[in-house]
């Protein structure tokens, strides 16, 4: 009768809890949510993040407390203010806060969908909000700071689909600076109620003058710098 | 409702027999008759169970049309690397839905089928969403994501020529013990490759929470398809270090080496497999509690850990020698 060999399980799995030891305080073993964001790494991530931008976050109290809502910031020219006002609420929040935008390919999508990151798809924000997520989108790219572009009226079709408020805010950052804002405005909310794709495309317009209006009251940049200051004011 | 005769295709394998023994204490089962190549995997105290090849059609078709079912449960589905490779489960499945389905059709008292899918049938090409729900269009890019679309397309075509209602359970990876799973027995090898730039969460479902799915699938004779997966989700990586074993970072062009090796050790990594370490997979199962009335009771990371938690080697050690 030939006996079975037995394989070393207990050196095997001595050596393998040496090797991945060091990584475990970096990895635990369940922090990914449903849609692919890491909490435990966003808040790893958030000091370094915070050499950046040290945001201040106004007007909360127009957040719903569960529901979903769709926040519609501006966005200047690599500034990322999806990305920090997304983590500037989720942080004053305590709830996670998504943003759209992530290219679908690694290692850059896989990265953004690990802080929270969505695909700019209509279909996805539906499907984020449907299961009452908070969820940041930005307007077209702009090179001034104080100028809101134009919103994509596809991506507000999701909310209004939804039946979630569309928020303004309005953010600020500059180059220069770890300084930026991000102001929650209240909701936006049609006189005329339509029943068809209008609705959307009103909205989405209206977020463009409420952010506007909003920016224009915020007053640009202030660093503390003047120069700094005038420069930015393009 | 009482004394309903139900059909379940597949019921030698694992998930089959599970289905089976949950629908014999159900009270509004009448008759329950079952057909697969392998015999049942449990005790079962009511079923009537038929050994046929799948590509024995014209057995299938005599014992589906004598027994004239109200409900038919396809679970014939072959999942490539589990129990046959790519190849052959492509013809087991393509026989099984051939006969099961064609058969189907002649039964005047069917009222309802159910068939077995996976989330795999919405394939993770570039831009795919990450939470697909059931309104999304099947675009499969997988061989058992093609498979189980086809299933799904031919139960629909029978069902609307015979006019009756069609549903379609779509499963994630199916875990449980002695479930014959590619990415099981992969996570449980000592050393397990996973995509480093990647690392995409993908969601799991435990083998009685799919079992109960049928069940109330065929109860409330289901008409659309529905996804049924564990809330939660975890990552290649998180998964490996849960289990504690080591993980193999990989960047892509080792992969072709890496399934090789991993095919020679006994746990090849077919395609869809690959595509969860690769693209993810998750999918939105909210539906279920609203289609179903049940919903998946282990989350994603408690599947994991029983993964792991069942015993690699059940030694019998040696009975010592009697002394006269």
């Amino acid at each position: 009768m030939a006996d079975l060999i037995q394989l070393p399980r207990r050196a095997a799995a001595s050596t393998i809890n040496a090797v991945t030891a060091p990584l475990r305080p970096l990895l635990p073993p369940n922090s990914v949510d449903e849609w692919g964001r890491d909490d435990h790494l966003v808040r790893i991530i958030q000091p370094f993040a915070r050499l950046r931008w040290d945001v201040s976050v106004g007007g909360l109290q127009h957040l719903p407390a569960r529901k979903g809502a769709l926040l519609i910031t501006n966005e200047r020219r690599l500034s990322f203010s999806p990305l920090y006002v997304a983590w500037a609420l989720s942080n004053a929040t305590d709830r996670p806060v998504r943003f759209v935008g992530r290219p679908d390919h690694a290692p850059f999508g896989a990265a953004l969908r690990r802080v929270g990151a969505l695909l700019d798809d209509p279909t996805e924000v539906h499907g984020a909000l449907r299961h009452g997520e908070l969820v940041v989108m930005g307007t077209a790219a702009t090179s001034h700071p104080r100028y809101a572009g134009a919103v994509d009226h596809e991506l507000v079709g999701a909310a209004v689909t939804t039946g979630v408020a569309v928020i303004p805010v309005a953010s600020m950052s500059t180059a220069f600076s770890r300084t930026a804002r991000a102001e929650v405005g209240v909701p936006i909310r049609m006189r005329t109620k339509r029943r068809g794709p209008l609705a959307e495309i009103e909205i989405a317009e209206a977020a463009q003058r409420h952010l506007q209006r909003m920016l224009d009251e915020l007053g640009g940049v202030q660093t503390g710098v003047a120069p700094i200051d005038w420069l930015t004011e393009g | 409702m009482r004394g309903q005769r139900l059909l379940v295709s597949g019921m030698g394998g694992e998930l089959g027999s599970l289905v089976a023994s949950l629908l014999e204490d159900e009270p509004w089962v009448g008759s329950l008759c079952g057909i697969d190549v392998d015999p049942p995997r449990r005790r079962l105290r009511r079923a009537e169970f038929h050994r046929i090849e799948p590509s024995d059609r014209e057995r299938i078709v005599d014992v589906v049309t004598a027994f004239d079912p109200h409900v038919l449960i396809h679970l014939a589905v072959w999942e490539p690397d589990a129990r046959a490779g790519t190849a052959h489960a492509r013809q087991f499945i393509a026989d099984a839905t051939t006969a099961f389905l064609g058969a189907a059709g002649e039964c005047p008292s069917l009222e309802s089928i159910v068939v077995r899918s996976g989330i795999e049938i919405y394939g993770r090409s570039r831009h795919s969403l990450t939470r697909p729900d059931e309104s999304v269009h099947p675009e499969p890019t997988s061989p058992y994501g093609e498979m189980v679309e086809r299933i799904e397309r031919v139960a629909q075509s029978v069902a609307s020529r015979i006019g009756v209602a069609v549903g379609a359970v779509r499963l994630a990876p199916v875990l449980g013990p002695h479930v014959p799973s590619p990415l099981g027995r992969l996570l449980r090898q000592p050393v397990v490759p996973f995509s480093i730039l990647a690392d995409p969460p993908f969601t799991v479902v435990r083998d009685d929470d799919a079992a109960r799915a049928f069940v109330a699938a065929a109860r409330r004779r289901l008409a659309e398809p529905v996804n049924v997966v564990a809330p939660g989700a975890v990552t290649g990586l998180q998964a490996i270090l849960r289990g504690g074993r080591l993980p193999m970072p990989l960047v892509g062009p080792e992969w072709a080496i890496t399934r090789r090796m991993s095919h020679l050790v006994g746990a090849p990594i077919p395609e869809h497999v690959l595509e969860v370490l690769h693209r993810g997979r998750l999918a939105d199962g909210d539906r279920a509690i609203e289609l179903l009335g049940v919903t998946p009771a282990a989350s994603t990371p408690e599947v994991i850990d029983r993964l792991f938690a069942w015993e690699s080697v059940v030694r019998v050690t040696k009975a010592p020698r009697a002394v006269a």
